[in-house]
């Protein structure tokens, strides 16, 4: 019954897909959503890692953007005709290949051991795979990166991957056959035994496991979907560039990872959609978008630790109980959403008026803010938005604790019911 | 000879600015777990904190006041920030220096932009403090040799002597038993980050104006300075001290000798005009891939001995 | 906000909008691909003002084709790839048929890419990309599109340049270069390589260096040693951003005695990360003007060079810009027509009056040619460097310019032009 259910789920989830680009007319929303998709594999391929195995990575990204520059040389190599012709919908899967072939290898030595050691083993190949992407030109070619066409050949059904609508569904199709994969790789046992050296290598050595075996195996397949993602990024793109292996985009997905939340299979999905959207939207509008997001991860990593998944799941318990409980935590959340919402509000507007005065050299004074216009050289609105920052800062201690208290009410309700 | 000379005297200056920022790196390792990802970043405030006083009252003032600053921005970082992530662990403590880093980058340029601010050596150092075949050594850079063996000194008098170093040494190995005696555990913690952030606070004030204040500085340094703690033995001053050199020896060395590594590749069967992938690898030279090597070094060590030179414990 | 604030910002939204719906079919839109945000957001942002005033200049004018005006559209690509091919989509989503770009060569190759495939996919929809700093010679020898149109003068030209003055340059004896490991620094050296033998056929190459780029050497002192020991007198780079400031700093103090050749060590940001040496060291560039050259068609020039620099707090540095968005206007009113396949026909041979003489749009290869001058950094000068309001107390002089001859090379393109 339960498997049905679960059935049922992606069902519903491949129907939103498949269906998701019709009430979109523009190519860009289009690449949006391949890229989210295309990350959403990665930062689930990250999570194996951070999440399930406990293994912080600065540079998974290697793997990604390996992969990616292999799949551009093998499409370029398909489209001159010097090997032959492979359905670019199952080239994805060679990326794989690639990107396991050397998480095995790096995965060898780097996973010995877990926490603060492999995380400076992660950083030491990232530094070297950036600078070897530099000087060994012939493959990389250096900071230009690799040009490729995905239009290379007769593909079955008169598809040609010329149309990005065609590219979305190619894409599509892999990002939900990755995730009902490392879905159901969480339910084997391996996928359990991940959790387990995550929280005590010691008891697994008693048991008569090797944590470092498992540690490598979890690697190496997580290195095996970051490669698709890396294939299907460069079918999207048509360009492998450096930046791909870098500090930069292993910093991206950690943040996507960490943000979503790492406890729950779903975390990592919602931070790529998340973050990936903001990334392409919220930084047309403002410079400080970098700031924002490096704000909004320090705070998840300080107060919740679950991430937003996690502060979503923290309610599953009480809605499975009564949905009508959760009428019950409405008035204090909403008093906290408020809250939050106006210290963002005056804080927002300070950084938004530092910047532009930091970066304003035109002689201009007047600021387009929050859909008025700012007039930065006078000091009222300087005043207006540290009074509106620390008024919200009041607001949230005293809104807070009641919100706690009615979720711990909720919870103490359900845990009654449970016990009776 | 010559070049040998050379490559030992100025690898020694390199190293010791290395391991300034190592010292503090280390120090605070020792004492709390914890791997500050950000240390290069308040390096680089010191910098711009200098550079800020150096314009207004002068060079020296602010070679007191920016580290001071620094200190200051560490303590409160470690009370406000770290002792709330403490109890999550040592992963989640790193990824807060990191995502702390990225913010101190963002800060930097909205406050002093984007492009290399004119942070200068103060003109009472500006002579040649000696000649050797033809090429000057500048006082200053002697001057930041002379600060940073300083600092070496202090730091493991006041670690090995005194008995504040003492309670330190303790707390960190029975913080129990240290807060049972009387101590209070927390605050010496708090101090503690404050004092290592502090000494990243004084090489960036010093450092700045040679290697050049700008907001991709601390990006650029951080990593390598991992390099040296890890090689060196995490937690170890005398490992770090001796990984801070060895680094900076060898890059000169790389550099000055030029070596190809075509001999390797030539025992291997491979031509000198080979074509396509191997091209790349016939005409690299040591000096081409200088900086890379202390990463390869940092992988090595780590797989074969992942406590380091003069470490104590594993990582 | 106050009451007469919201009236007047009431009125301008109406007026804009009616503005716009007036003349939403007749503006011209110019796509502008750059990093407007992240580390080097201040690139982007001067290329901005750049094409916003020159387009302004000509909107003044009364615009083109018979009053229809220019408009730059600002596309962030945070000089990053993927936002690079995102901003592309916007571009046709909002249906420009002119793009711009010129900060970092991968994302010029990957326009160029988008735009071959793009035009070939939708030749009723075709994008002409205009590259105004994007140097890899490639693009205009084997990777040479009808759609690609560079205003800046490419690597090999640029060292053609550079070597042209060091043939006059009588304290040129031993050279010592010392480039970037990747593409650019290795086309400079093969260029270098190449035409130091043409140009200074008398002059002993002592040294030939390339390091990792973009910041990664963090202390230069050994590779002064190596310069001095290998006695040379003249260092040749083609380095950019920290791996020039830091190797000039490295050299003061140090007792050596060279001049530096140069193609970026004149930019604003170099000459902050100079600090205090930029006063004393001995550094050339190679740009298309200077605004303290004697010249006439240059100093006719000054005074757009007063109004920029009161509108935008900086100094002039380059005049592509003016030459793209005025080649641009001249190409649309000899076509007749806004159509980026007529444009792209039309701009072809057109010839403009440069700072140094003229400078003409190659037919063959779609290369800018143009006259180029080598300066030296002094602190004895009429108008000095100024950037955000800033005077760096340095300026430049001119050592020689090298005409539009010495600095044209063949090119290698076979032109497929559409239809």
């Amino acid at each position: 019954m339960d498997w049905l259910r679960g059935l049922w789920i992606w069902a519903v989830a491949a129907l939103a897909l498949g269906v998701l680009p019709l009430g979109f007319d523009s190519g860009f929303a289009l690449t949006i959503l391949n890229q989210i998709s295309v990350l959403i594999i990665f930062a689930l391929a990250y999570n194996m890692l951070l999440g399930q195995g406990g293994m912080l990575s600065f540079g998974h990204a290697v793997y990604f953007g390996l992969a990616g520059y292999a799949t551009a040389h093998f499409l370029n190599a398909m489209g001159s005709g010097a090997i032959p012709y492979v359905p670019v919908s199952l080239v994805p899967l060679l990326s794989g290949v690639v990107g396991l072939s050397f998480g095995v290898l790096i995965g060898y030595v780097s996973t010995r051991r877990a926490g603060t050691v492999f995380a400076m083993i992660s950083l030491g190949f990232a530094e070297m795979a950036t600078a070897l992407t530099l000087v060994l030109i012939v493959f990389f070619n250096g900071e230009e990166g690799i040009q490729t066409d995905r239009f290379v050949g007769p593909e079955p059904f008169g598809i040609t991957f010329g149309p990005d609508i065609e590219v979305y569904y190619l894409i599509a199709f892999w990002c939900l056959a990755s995730v009902v994969a490392m879905y159901a790789l969480t339910r084997t046992p391996f996928g359990r035994m991940c959790n387990a050296v995550r929280d005590n290598p010691e008891r697994i050595q008693f048991i008569g496991y090797n944590p470092q075996r498992v540690r490598w195996q979890a690697f190496s397949l997580s290195s095996f979907f970051a490669g698709l993602a890396g294939g299907l990024h460069a079918i999207n793109i048509e360009h492998v560039g450096f930046e791909t292996v870098g500090l930069a985009q292993s910093g991206l997905v950690l943040f996507m990872v960490y943000i979503g939340g790492t406890r729950h299979f779903v975390g990592p999905i919602l931070g790529a959609i998340l973050i990936t959207f903001m990334n392409s939207v919220l930084s047309d509008l403002t410079e400080a978008w970098f700031l924002y997001l490096g704000v909004v991860f320090v705070l998840i990593v300080m107060f919740a630790e679950a991430g937003l998944a996690g502060l979503l799941m923290m309610h599953e318990p009480i809605w499975k109980t009564e949905l009508g409980l959760l009428r019950r935590l409405a008035m204090p959340y909403s008093a906290a959403i408020v809250a939050t919402g106006v210290t963002a509000f005056g804080l927002v507007g300070l950084t938004e008026m530092l910047y532009f005065r930091s970066a304003e050299v035109t002689g201009r004074t007047v600021l387009a803010l929050f859909g008025m216009n700012v007039e930065t050289a006078s000091a009222w609105p300087w005043i207006v938005c540290v009074l509106v920052a620390a008024l919200g800062a009041l607001a949230c201690r005293a809104t807070y604790p009641r919100a706690a208290v009615s979720w711990n009410d909720a919870i103490s309700t359900v845990k009654a019911r449970l016990a009776s | 000879m010559d070049v040998l000379v050379f490559s030992l005297f100025n690898g020694v200056l390199y190293g010791m600015l290395l391991f300034m920022l190592a010292s503090g790196l280390t120090l605070i390792f020792s004492m709390m777990g914890v791997l500050n990802f950000a240390h290069a970043s308040l390096f680089m405030l010191g910098a711009y904190f200098a550079y800020e006083v150096s314009r207004h009252v002068g060079f020296w003032p602010g070679l007191l006041i920016a580290p001071l600053a620094v200190g200051v921005i560490g303590a409160i970082i470690e009370r406000y920030g770290l002792r709330p992530v403490h109890r999550l662990g040592h992963v989640a403590e790193l990824l807060f220096t990191f995502g702390l880093a990225f913010v101190i980058e963002e800060v930097v340029q909205m406050i002093w932009g984007k492009v290399p601010v004119p942070y200068d050596i103060p003109d009472a150092l500006k002579f040649t403090a000696f000649t050797w075949r033809g090429l000057d050594y500048s006082a200053y850079r002697l001057f930041m040799l002379c600060i940073s063996v300083g600092i070496f000194v202090a730091l493991y008098a006041f670690i090995a002597r005194t008995r504040t170093g003492l309670v330190i040494r303790a707390a960190l190995t029975h913080p129990h038993i240290v807060a049972a005696l009387g101590h209070d555990v927390p605050k010496v913690f708090m101090w503690t980050f404050g004092f290592g952030c502090a000494l990243a606070g004084l090489a960036g004030a010093i450092s700045g104006n040679v290697l050049g204040t700008e907001p991709a500085m601390a990006i650029q340094l951080g990593p390598i300075v991992f390099v040296v703690i890890v090689i060196g033995g995490l937690g170890s001053l005398g490992g770090a001290l001796i990984a801070a050199l060895f680094i900076g020896v060898l890059d000169n060395l790389a550099i000055s000798y030029d070596l190809s590594f075509y001999p390797v590749l030539e025992a291997l069967g491979v031509a000198r005009d080979a074509e396509g992938l191997l091209s790349d690898l016939v005409n690299l030279t040591t000096a081409n891939i200088a900086p890379v090597l202390p990463y390869l070094l940092l992988v090595l060590i780590l797989i074969f001995r992942p406590r380091g030179l003069l470490g104590t414990r594993d990582v | 906000m106050k009451l007469r604030n919201a009236v007047a910002f009431f009125a301008l939204l109406v007026g804009a909008v009616l503005a716009g719906a007036a003349q939403a079919s007749e503006t011209i839109k110019i796509g502008l691909i750059e990093p407007m945000s992240g580390p080097i957001a201040a690139v982007g942002r001067d290329t901005l003002f750049a094409f916003e005033f020159w387009a302004g200049k000509v909107n003044e004018r009364g615009g083109v084709l018979g009053g229809r005006q220019l408009e730059i559209v600002p596309l962030d690509n945070a000089m990053n790839a993927e936002k690079t091919t995102h901003q592309l989509k916007k571009a046709v989503d909002l249906g420009l048929r002119y793009v711009s770009q010129g900060v970092g060569s991968n994302h010029a190759l990957n326009i160029i890419g988008f735009v071959n495939k793009h035009n070939k996919r939708n030749p009723d929809k075709s994008i002409l990309y205009l590259n105004h700093a994007a140097v890899t010679t490639a693009f205009t020898n084997e990777l040479c599109s009808f759609w690609h149109f560079r205003f800046d003068a490419n690597v090999d030209m640029k060292v053609a340049a550079l070597t042209t003055q060091m043939g006059l340059d009588p304290e040129v004896n031993k050279v010592y270069m010392l480039n970037q490991n990747y593409a650019y620094g290795r086309s400079f050296q093969a260029a270098a390589r190449r035409l130091l033998q043409q140009r200074v056929p008398e002059a002993e190459l002592v040294g030939d260096e390339l390091i990792v780029p973009f910041g990664k050497v963090l202390d230069f002192t050994p590779f002064i040693a190596k310069i001095k020991a290998s006695g040379a007198d003249t260092v040749l780079t083609g380095n950019w951003g920290p791996d020039i400031h830091r190797f000039v700093k490295a050299s003061m103090g140090s007792g050596l005695d060279v001049q530096f050749y140069t193609i970026y060590g004149g930019l604003t940001s170099s000459i902050a990360g100079y600090g205090g040496a930029a006063k004393s060291v001995n550094l050339k560039q190679v740009t298309e003007f200077h605004e303290n050259d004697d010249v006439p068609s240059t100093k006719n020039l000054l005074p757009l060079m007063d109004e920029w620099q009161a509108t935008y707090k900086q100094s002039g540095y380059s005049d592509r810009p003016r030459w793209l968005i005025e080649m641009l206007a001249a190409a649309m009113d000899k076509a007749g027509s806004d159509d980026p396949v007529a444009v792209g026909m039309a701009m072809e041979g057109l010839s403009f009056d440069g700072p140094l003489g003229q400078v003409v749009m190659r037919r063959d290869d779609h290369q800018m040619l143009m006259p180029l001058v080598v300066s030296s950094l002094t602190t004895q000068y009429e108008r000095p460097v100024v950037y955000d309001g800033k005077d760096y107390g340095v300026a430049f002089s001119t050592d020689g310019h090298v005409s539009r001859e010495d600095t044209s090379l063949p090119t290698t393109c076979q032109m497929k032009r559409p239809g």
